[in-house]
């Protein structure tokens, strides 16, 4: 008997009665409210930030300021001047010397300050990730209260790598010490931007 | 079966003489329990979550034959290979194969509790596979060749010198740099090239969604990620008990699982994986290693709920002033008690008894296991099966008779009073007194109550004992109190 086989009898034969366990409808709860406050409080406090931008101010301008040591810029999104396109990177390799990668989120959650990227917004996973810096473009509109909202996106249906990015990366496995920036990017800045 | 007992209490000695040690463990773990109460009064609805973790834990697990089915039938739609291991040599056998055949020597991975279980780094060492964890506190623990202490923060017991001497003997820092920022950075320049440069890569899984054929990764250091993303092999470790149902489930573990774990609304990463990214291949393995045959034991089977957020550690008394590392085992704290011992009833019969009953860890357990009724139900069975250490056994043996037959019971306890009064303490101290390793016998009386009420109400028939005699219906126990 396969393993697969094996398996699934045992199961089959040890498992309580499904009948007295029902599957509760799926749920709805908490705080509804979507707003941009709420996403900004959450997301600096899992220790991202909100890259302003002055009226009028070109985004590549903004990182320059706000990334004045930055040396390799890549972007996912167009219309950044002088930032390497994602497309041009040949592999995750290609990724690893850069200091800023510039992405669009498909939407934020207000309860926890995430935002969502996948294969469609990022054509490179790895660059969310070997990058040392990470500007996130989100259209405030989209917007959604919490995780019960979020999971009724289309994306975590369409996309095959789909992560929430809370804040940068970060650690506590030394004595406790929290550490923003651990092996991921070492900060992560939201910038208003709809689209 | 020979293997031997896991001696808990001798190793929690060890662990409470070491001030230091203990009191940051002890604080820092109480810490991630306050944290986590923060959380939860800041969500009205916390009560109600917990519920419905339970209610579609329970679900999934009385039809996982189906959702399993239902969640390779979409995976494997989606591109993803899925095999099936029975236990921990054929899930490494299943990931060897896999390395093997596109000629892949290193391995990356993120922390993985069911590749410990399988004790998979050997294993793969011993085919001339390079396998590297990524996790900081993971690393530090595979450096210094231990467990994991804790499922959350595998180096937990751990001083940052600790830390500062292990990286000093593998990465060549300064062993009294010790500031864990230093620290953090070292290990991330570290592992930058050997990620860069691995053939492959792997992870665990949180859960597992049968509905789409997702597999979703929780973690904050952003290792799991790129431990995915930049090799072109992404091979998946998981326990057949991660599924649920649907995505709109995911909701309620999310909202879950970090708050309880450390006391976050959300883990910095929480990636959803429905295929493999372009060019590359994606691998799932669905482990059973004993979980089905938990599924059918009627006490224990609600093990199967957890989401491994150790809050049932952080608050726990034992665990905090005992270290992961005194459990012995991959599993530790309450929820280790309780699972372990289905791998190897024997080698981990001491761990149940590890516990106050004092039911904290049922209290934060976000999917409502009942671990200390669990804790309690274990000691039952263990004593049942013979799993016993010798003192302990016929010390209980012994107090049965005794509090079963009243007439030598008080017979005893005058003796036990004068011996008190008068032995030495190397009599009353020593190997087949455990209780009196930690504790002072209590002081000799000089006059039992039983004494005391015979003197006193010694009206004829008025003995102590005969109206609960009369009314059996007062007490289950009239038979152990009748003369």
């Amino acid at each position: 008997m396969t393993a697969r086989d094996t398996i699934l009898d045992a199961l089959r034969r040890n498992r309580p009665d499904p009948g007295s366990h029902p599957l509760p409808p799926p749920a709805t709860l908490g705080d509804l409210d979507a707003g941009r406050e709420r996403f900004v409080a959450s997301l600096r406090l899992l220790g991202g930030d909100v890259m302003e931008r002055a009226a009028g101010e070109p985004l590549a301008a903004a990182i320059a300021r706000h990334f004045p040591a930055a040396r390799m810029i890549c972007a996912a999104v167009p219309g950044v001047d002088g930032a390497i396109p994602v497309q041009d990177l040949p592999d995750a390799r290609a990724a690893d010397p850069v200091d800023v990668a510039v992405v669009r989120a498909a939407f934020g959650i207000a309860e926890t300050g995430s935002i969502f990227l996948s294969e469609a917004q990022l054509h490179l996973n790895a660059l969310a990730h070997l990058a040392q810096h990470l500007v996130v473009l989100l259209d405030p509109a989209q917007l959604t209260a919490n995780l019960h909202t979020a999971y009724r996106r289309p994306e975590f249906r369409t996309a095959r790598y789909g992560v929430l990015m809370s804040g940068p990366s970060a650690t506590a496995d030394i004595q406790g010490v929290l550490i923003r920036g651990a092996q991921g990017v070492r900060s992560l800045s939201v910038c208003f931007d709809p689209s | 079966m020979k293997d031997k007992r896991i001696d808990h209490a001798g190793a929690a000695a060890a662990f409470i003489a070491d001030a230091p040690h203990l009191a940051f463990h002890d604080e820092r773990l109480w810490d991630m329990r306050q944290k986590r109460d923060a959380q939860m009064h800041l969500l009205p609805e916390w009560q109600e979550l917990r519920t419905l973790a339970s209610q579609i834990k329970e679900h999934a697990l009385a039809n996982l034959p189906e959702y399993l089915e239902q969640f390779e039938e979409n995976a494997t739609r989606n591109g993803i290979r899925v095999h099936w291991a029975r236990d921990g040599a054929e899930h490494n056998r299943i990931v060897a194969e896999i390395l093997q055949a596109r000629g892949a020597t290193t391995l990356i991975k993120s922390k993985s509790m069911v590749t410990e279980e399988c004790d998979m780094r050997p294993y793969l060492a011993a085919r001339g596979i390079t396998v590297t964890e990524t996790d900081l506190g993971e690393r530090i623990q595979q450096l210094d060749d231990q467990l994991p202490s804790h499922i959350v923060v595998p180096a937990v017991h751990k001083l940052t010198g600790d830390v500062a001497r292990v990286f000093a003997t593998h990465y060549g820092t300064d062993p009294k740099a010790d500031d864990p920022r230093q620290l953090a950075e070292a290990q991330r320049q570290a592992a930058r090239p050997v990620i860069l440069h691995a053939d492959a890569g792997m992870t665990g899984a949180n859960f597992a969604v049968a509905e789409t054929g997702t597999f979703v990764v929780c973690t904050n250091e952003g290792n799991a990620d790129l431990s995915a993303t930049v090799p072109g092999v992404h091979i998946a470790t998981l326990g057949i008990e991660r599924l649920v149902p649907r995505l709109s489930d995911l909701g309620v573990f999310v909202r879950l699982l970090s708050r309880s774990a450390l006391g976050s609304p959300i883990t910095q990463y929480t990636t959803h994986f429905r295929g493999p990214q372009d060019g590359g291949e994606m691998h799932v393995i669905l482990v059973d290693n004993g979980r089905s045959a938990r599924l059918g034991m009627a006490d224990f089977w609600t093990s199967l709920k957890c989401i491994r957020c150790g809050a049932c550690m952080n608050t726990c008394p034992v665990y905090r002033r005992s270290g992961g590392l005194s459990y012995g085992a991959v599993y530790s704290g309450p929820i280790g008690a309780i699972i372990d011992p289905t791998f190897n009833e024997r080698k981990y019969s001491t761990l149940p008894f590890a516990s106050t009953l004092n039911g904290s860890c049922t209290n934060v357990c976000p999917v409502r296991i009942n671990i200390h009724d669990q804790l309690y139900k274990w000691r039952r069975v263990l004593v049942d099966h013979h799993q016993m250490p010798f003192v302990k056994r016929e010390i209980m043996h012994m107090a049965g008779k005794l509090m079963g037959q009243p007439r030598l019971y008080r017979a005893a306890i005058s003796g036990t009073e004068t011996a008190l009064g008068t032995l030495p303490r190397f009599a009353l101290y020593n190997w087949l007194n455990p209780w009196g390793r930690h504790r002072e016998l209590p002081h000799p009386v000089k006059e039992t109550f039983h004494a005391w009420y015979r003197r006193n109400r010694s009206a004829p028939g008025a003995a102590d004992t005969e109206k609960t005699k009369t009314d059996p219906t007062k007490t289950g126990r009239t038979k152990d109190t009748g003369q």
